[in-house]
């Protein structure tokens, strides 16, 4: 019991520690600038002849689902324990008797709290900036939850993947960069069954299950694309951990 | 044998081509223990596999009994302050200290104890709300030896934490190490490379060149080797060339030269014992007038000279 508890208080010490650190470093200017442009955007859509509820869901998919949200959760994911190698502050976690793998599980959860908190921030100003013009309706609260269980999601998949790639990677940037533009963003929507080896393909599944505005072809079941990403999810968790666990920080 | 706090059998470490430690034997017991060596010479690496930051290629590493390598337990006893700056700059000292602490299971009213104890031992209770990109390299310094003794450890591993700080802070440091042992039990060991500061601390070293423990004791064991090794003396005075010859007749003399217009002698002697029984025999002898004699070796830093030179 005493031991639940003693890791207990270490796991909070460093979410509460590594979220502050996340939500107040200058990189919030970059989700600032994304908020604006997301505004600018949506509510200059609005303020346009168009059919409410075609081009709303599509341009929150194109716009945050399918772009900004994989490309907030690189810029931060990609960061957040390399930049504590880099900057050496990660010392004071390797040398408390913290268990790695709980230390490791930490940072993801402070990631996907600040990573979920941007993007509901973000999701929900641009929903406003859309739909507050053209009436907010049932099916357009149907549009903002079944997005923002999308983006939640994402923030979940994209998180575990980015943060395993920070512990292996020095540059994890780069890699980050090709697999949002180049294999989501592009081999994600590419027909056929190539783009069944991205997050995207799943994500869209599962929206087009719930909203007609969503299309995709081939799509699987929500449960089969439940159970890929959560699947992926604790695989990439469990590979960051023993990464993390094993590596040497010299 | 419980004494012994740190024990490394072979110990070796590299990276790609560069070596680390190289066949490292050294055994650590309580009290204030000097690593002494120039920079590169392998006292980081030590470190680091010592707090299980890096495991060896090959040989062991044993701290207060245990392997360190993927040994997170292990931290409960040990506190280090690292050489390098570890601290991140948009975070308080108070929240560097809360983060330490709570990663050790403090948390509630022994939190806070702990902190204002600690601080006030390290003399930043004043500072602790301010940001840390505002410290100066001394208050960098005491915030990290706060960090590693907010968990009252067993062992303190400090290296180089007198780095970069000016002489006042340095002096001050120093007393603050010393009374970390004397005041408050820990064993520590700190690393320099100047050998005056660790003398200050302790007398008792080891010398680190190349990746190698080259020796290690009590400075006056230390002191001892010397004698096995070249040993140089200034002789300053009158009938020095007669002196010069008298004195390269003997097996012990190895060299001697002229210093300041042949105002002075430097003699270099393999058996510095030999040639202080003898000397006086020979200036009565010769007749000389002797103003002075000095060894060159007299201080730390000759020690370590010779030590890493042979």
């Amino acid at each position: 019991m005493l031991d639940i508890t003693d890791n207990l208080t270490k796991f909070f010490a460093l979410i509460k520690y590594s979220t502050r650190k996340i939500l107040f470093k200058k990189r919030i200017i970059i989700a600032f600038l994304i908020l604006l442009t997301v505004i600018s955007v949506l509510g200059y859509a609005g303020s346009q002849q168009t059919d409410k509820l075609t081009t709303g869901s599509d341009l929150l998919g194109l716009l945050i689902v399918w772009f900004f949200m994989p490309a907030i959760c690189m810029i931060y994911g990609c960061s957040v324990i390399r930049d504590e190698i880099e900057d050496k502050s990660i010392t004071h976690v390797i040398t408390a008797p913290i268990n790695r793998i709980l230390a490791y599980s930490s940072y993801y959860v402070s990631l996907i709290i600040c990573l979920s908190l941007i993007n509901l921030i973000i999701f929900s100003l641009g929903f406003i900036s859309f739909f507050g013009q053209k009436g907010i309706d049932s099916e357009a609260i149907s549009i903002y939850t079944t997005f923002l269980g999308l983006v939640i999601l994402g923030v979940f998949i994209y998180s575990a993947l980015f943060l395993l790639t920070s512990v292996i990677f020095k540059r994890p940037i780069y890699f980050g960069l090709f697999f949002v533009f180049i294999w989501e963003g592009f081999i994600g929507t590419i027909p056929g069954n190539i783009q069944k080896i991205s997050f995207n393909f799943y994500l869209r599944s599962i929206g087009s299950k719930q909203l007609e505005y969503i299309t995709i072809n081939g799509a699987t079941n929500v449960i089969t694309s439940l159970a890929i990403i959560f699947g992926s999810i604790l695989i990439l968790i469990i590979l960051g951990s023993i990464f993390f666990k094993t590596k040497e920080f010299s | 044998m419980n004494d012994i706090k740190i024990k490394t059998v072979n110990l070796s470490k590299w990276y790609s081509k560069i070596i680390g430690l190289n066949s490292f034997q050294l055994d650590i017991s309580s009290g204030i223990t000097g690593l002494v060596g120039p920079n590169g010479s392998g006292k980081s690496t030590f470190f680091k596999l010592a707090i299980g930051a890096l495991k060896p290629k090959t040989g062991q590493i044993i701290v207060l009994g245990q392997n360190p390598w993927m040994n997170q337990k292990l931290m409960s006893d040990i506190g280090f302050c690292p050489d390098y700056d570890s601290l991140s700059d948009e975070t308080t000292g108070k929240e560097f200290l809360e983060l330490v602490g709570g990663l050790h299971g403090l948390k509630g009213i022994n939190l806070k104890n702990r902190i204002d104890e600690t601080s006030e031992i390290v003399g930043m209770k004043e500072d602790l709300y301010r940001k840390i990109g505002g410290y100066s390299k001394g208050m960098r310094q005491r915030i990290k030896i706060a960090g590693s003794i907010l968990h009252n450890p067993k062992l303190l591993l400090l290296d180089e934490p007198l780095s970069g700080a000016d002489p006042n802070v340095r002096k001050s440091l120093i007393n603050l190490i010393k009374s970390l042992k004397n005041d408050l039990g820990h064993d520590i060991v700190v690393s320099s490379h100047v050998l005056y500061e660790i003398e200050r601390m302790t007398s008792k070293i080891a010398l680190i060149y190349k990746g190698r423990a080259i020796a290690s004791g009590e400075i006056s064991d230390i002191r001892n080797l010397i004698d096995e090794h070249p040993h140089n003396i200034i002789i300053e005075g009158t009938k020095l060339e007669e002196l010069a010859k008298k004195l390269l007749e003997k097996k012990y003399t190895i060299s001697v030269g002229y210093q300041e217009n042949r105002k002075k002698i430097k003699v270099q002697v393999s058996k510095p014992d030999e040639f202080f029984d003898n000397i006086t025999e020979i200036i009565t002898d010769l007749n000389c007038e002797v103003t002075q004699m000095y060894s060159l070796d007299d201080n730390l830093e000759a020690v370590f000279n010779y030590l890493v030179e042979r």
